[in-house]
């Protein structure tokens, strides 16, 4: 706790009804800042909201113009956000040939549509301040391909340039973007990927483990410190860095 | 003779691949919006519709045979500052650049990987790894298709199909962005010259070449010393 220039300002965090996102929230909360809680399930956004001491604010990131009126709402509410996570996904797993079309879509328009719709909402007022933190998630699997996953890996290859391309886009103008790639991490999202394997949550977690040099699946708080390194001020320097809390899986 | 696929075939780095996979001995089927002449055939196709894409790979397989090797060139690239990026520019850059490789990569290893002979080449992009400021859409998307890649080279491999990217740099097509053309620019370049469309095509050739096995999964980029 203690990074310096996340108290007292206003945070978005979009997805975090539940695992890494809700970790996040948590933490901008305890660090001082007036946290935003976006998930597009209006009762997780309000359960967490109701947890941790933050303001539920429900939208479905997929929609361009309901991120805008969403960002909008924060605004108007509690002022201008200067901290932002794109966090919010959607998955399915299933061999690529036989994926189908709507899974890919929906994958597509929320994760990478979404984060690209997320920064322009917030990057705007952040630009006319002069000042700003971005952060999306994208991970491991994004930068590794995985197997029967193609269009989350996609989405989060492309989350990965999106935030390069803007962080050059926005940096000269005080905003700075940046990704955080987490590896497996123990959130209810892991529920899909032991589905897919037909084994239980726990198995599924200790079977990631084994292939993690540090001998454990990430924690959604691991996550969490992260990103709120690279909402702080002193992370200034970082421009369209993307950091990956995995354990030593990829290095 | 072996049976080619590529698309955007009509012009820049498409078309020098198919005249590359031609002189290889390929017989080489061009989908692209436009006319392809230096393909043998060619249909007026938008990748962007999966069943115009799946209906060109039927066709192929019933008049010509088995598809052995794909190359997905189509694209297109355009300058738009961040704030003014819209749905409509947004969604035409993810529906050609990303959804359209994975519907010609499916439609090709749909039928690749029950026969376990096949090789894919997906055009990347240099930008795809350094971000582009002035793109954002068209660098993502890029960015999507090399991770794209490397997830299908992990399902097709074990089955006897690789899939690999070439990445180009600024590569002197007709999609190249003016100032490219520039001496300043040219000489910000580490082999102070633009990149050969041929140069690209070379490449595509040799990853699709069947001696390369070992090759799976990777994002190979020609581009004159603009990343290292």
């Amino acid at each position: 706790m203690g990074l310096r220039g996340i108290e007292g300002r206003v945070a978005l965090v979009t997805g975090a009804g539940q695992g890494i996102g809700r970790a996040i929230a948590e933490r901008l909360v305890a660090e001082g800042a007036r946290v935003a809680v976006n998930d597009l399930d209006p009762d997780s956004a309000a359960s967490t909201a109701a947890d941790i001491g933050g303001f539920a604010v429900p939208f479905d990131c997929s929609s361009r113009a309901a991120v805008h009126e969403g960002v909008a709402r924060v605004e108007a509410q509690f002022g201008p956000v200067s901290l932002a996570v794109a966090n919010h996904a959607f998955m399915t797993m299933a061999p690529f040939t036989d994926e189908l079309p709507a899974d890919w879509h929906r994958t597509i328009d929320t994760n990478l549509k979404g984060s690209l719709w997320v920064i322009q909402a917030v990057a705007a007022p952040m630009v006319a301040a002069g000042y700003g933190r971005i952060v999306c998630l994208s991970s491991y699997w994004g930068l590794s391909g995985w197997p029967e996953a193609a269009a989350y890996t996609a989405t989060k290859g492309g989350i990965a340039t999106l935030v390069k391309s803007c962080a050059r886009a926005l940096a000269p103008l005080g905003v700075a973007v940046n990704a955080v790639a987490p590896g497996v991490t123990a959130t209810p999202q892991l529920h899909v990927d032991a589905d897919a394997a037909g084994v239980t949550y726990d198995e599924m977690c200790a079977v990631y483990a084994r292939d993690v040099p540090l001998g454990r699946i990430a924690r959604p708080e691991d996550i969490a410190a992260v990103t709120a390194y690279l909402l702080s001020e002193p992370a200034g320097a970082l421009v369209g860095q993307v950091i990956s809390p995995n354990g030593g899986s990829l290095t | 003779m072996p049976i080619a696929v590529v698309t955007g075939a009509a012009s820049g780095i498409g078309a020098a691949c198919a005249r590359m996979l031609t002189v290889a001995g390929y017989t080489v089927t061009g989908i692209d919006l436009q006319p392809a002449p230096d393909c043998a055939s060619s249909f007026e196709v938008d990748v962007a519709d999966a069943d115009a894409v799946e209906a060109v790979f039927a066709a192929v397989e019933r008049d010509l045979g088995q598809v052995d090797a794909v190359v997905t060139a189509a694209g297109f690239y355009e300058w738009v500052p961040l704030f003014d990026l819209d749905e409509a520019m947004v969604d035409r850059a993810v529906d050609v650049l990303l959804s359209g490789t994975a519907n010609v990569c499916r439609a090709a290893l749909r039928r690749m990987i029950p026969r376990a002979h096949g090789a894919i080449c997906t055009i990347g992009s240099e930008l795809g790894l350094t971000g582009d400021a002035d793109a954002v859409h068209y660098a993502m998307c890029k960015g999507a298709v090399h991770a794209l890649t490397k997830t299908m080279a992990l399902e097709a491999a074990p089955c006897g199909v690789r899939v690999n990217c070439v990445a180009p740099g600024p590569t002197d097509t007709p999609m190249l962005k003016p100032h490219m053309k520039t001496p300043d620019y040219i000489a910000s370049l580490v082999l102070q010259r633009l990149v050969d469309p041929n140069e690209i095509a070379a490449m595509v050739a040799f990853v699709l070449d069947s001696d390369q096995h070992n090759l799976v999964g990777q994002v190979i980029s020609p581009n004159a010393g603009a990343v290292i």
